[in-house]
């Protein structure tokens, strides 16, 4: 047989961008968390900073929550937690 | 930019499509121009227009790859406008397609159909309508499955991450069942006209079977969906939102007789079906200590002992179809996803909405 087979994926039109250098170390940083209000998403978090500050402690930790643990964070909240922090931890916590 | 791979097509086309993961595990119709064709001529031609982007791969449906999935599906040129207004309105933001797509939960897309486009097509609203055996309703549920996974990457386990999933992820698609009904359709207690066609879609669970051979009367029926629905096991319980309930023929006939409205059915499910608050707290015995709060119910709900807690937030949040065959006294309970999804109810053609109903670009929120 000859011819083309048809692809019926689409194409995915997206530009690419690289990710935030990596941090030598967190300490003396400013840690945004972003919780995802999932059921266990805020103990997931807070636990883990506890984890982090022990060996290396922030400058300040700064708390956020998205409105609902299944849509996006709104563009003004990514915004915000850009502007105010150094580094972020998200996570899931189902 | 034609929806072509750059190889040459083997011998067997449907393995090839296997091999490729471009299928829903079972066999696909081969695309062929004339077929291609034909389906984008149904959407209005210009193959290369883009009608949506499927999250979360973000792939771009061209009416071309729309063609091509409607195609695989087994899909007539002519079920084209239902699989566009129902890709439409699973792509409007409140239906939250991404959430949908990638949740651990077992939510899959519910087409209802209504309006005459029905019987033009051929739907199924009657005996088995959640069932196989009728080309319109397995396909262009299926239509819809495969964008889902091919322009929407959903394959399980990569970007599809349900534990369980449903059955409804191969096709979930019926048609109310309007001749049978005795009440208004569904779309025309929603604002269009009797002779407009429209698709519904929630994402939802399986239909959960509701038997009562015993009721003479509206209450006796609904006391049984109630039975249905008043359980902590579902979404609906624990994270609000809508769910559907489909009243078969006989039930509605004798609910009807009783002299209740839909409103009055809807209504009356909202007051009685729900849980206490204590079950769905498991009286705080994981809490901690402290108290269960749970974020994604509404803020107005007590959440003290021995309050009642509603399966969703109003009556309003009750879909109410009436489908299946003449013969049979059975309804069905069919749970949403939570509140994190709202259904959208569309009307095929893309014409405008009738004025009244609040509606952007032919959708419209519920």
């Amino acid at each position: 047989m000859s011819g083309r087979v048809y692809d019926p994926r689409g194409v995915v039109r997206a530009e690419h961008r690289d990710v935030a250098p990596r941090v030598a170390s967190p300490a003396g940083l400013r840690l945004g968390i972003l919780d995802n209000t999932k059921w266990n998403g805020r103990r997931v978090l807070e636990r883990t900073a506890e984890l982090i500050a022990e060996q290396a402690p922030f400058a300040a930790v700064t708390r956020y929550a998205k409105a609902s643990f299944s849509v996006d964070a709104e563009d003004e909240l990514i915004a915000r937690i850009a502007a105010e922090n150094d580094i972020a931890l998200i996570g899931i916590g189902d | 930019m034609p929806a072509e791979a750059a190889v040459h097509a083997p011998d067997d086309l449907v393995e090839y499509y296997f091999e490729q993961a471009w299928s829903d595990g079972l066999p696909v119709v081969p695309p062929t121009p004339a077929k291609i064709g034909a389906v984008v001529d149904a959407l209005g031609g210009d193959p290369d227009y883009p009608e949506a982007v499927i999250p979360p791969r973000r792939g771009t449906l061209t009416r071309e790859v729309l063609a091509i999935n409607m195609v695989l599906a087994g899909c007539k040129p002519e079920y084209a406008p239902v699989v566009r207004a129902a890709v439409l309105a699973l792509c409007t933001k409140q239906w939250n397609l991404n959430g949908v797509q990638a949740t651990t939960h077992m939510a899959a897309p519910l087409l209802v159909v209504n309006g005459p486009v029905r019987n033009a097509i051929g739907m199924n609203a009657g005996h088995n309508v959640f069932g196989s055996g009728n080309r319109a309703n397995a396909t262009i549920g299926r239509a819809i499955r495969l964008i889902l996974l091919t322009v929407g990457g959903g394959t399980p386990g990569d970007l599809d991450k349900s534990t369980l999933g449903h059955p409804g992820k191969y096709t979930y698609c019926i048609a109310e069942n309007e001749e049978l009904s005795p009440w208004a359709p569904y779309h025309v207690e929603h604002g269009y006209a009797p002779g407009d066609s429209t698709v519904f879609v929630i994402a939802a669970e399986p239909p959960h079977s509701v038997v009562n051979h015993v009721a003479n009367d509206a209450q006796g029926v609904l006391d049984s969906i109630v039975s249905a629905m008043s359980t902590y096991a579902h979404n609906n319980a624990v994270a609000g939102g809508s769910c559907a309930v489909v009243i078969g023929p006989e039930h509605a006939a004798t609910i009807a007789a009783s002299g209740w409205s839909r409103l009055d059915v809807r209504s009356y499910l909202w007051m009685n079906a729900g849980n206490t608050w204590d079950e769905i707290s498991f009286g705080d015995r994981y809490a901690g200590g402290g108290k269960v709060y749970n974020k994604a119910l509404p803020k107005w709900y007590k959440r003290e002992p021995g309050a009642r807690i509603p399966i969703v937030e109003k009556p309003d949040d009750i879909h109410l179809f009436v489908a299946g065959g003449a013969a049979g006294r059975f309804s069905a309970f069919i749970p949403g996803w939570g509140r994190m999804t709202s259904p959208v109810l569309r009307k095929i053609d893309g014409a405008a909405p009738p004025a009244g109903a609040v509606c952007v670009d032919g959708t419209c929120a519920l």
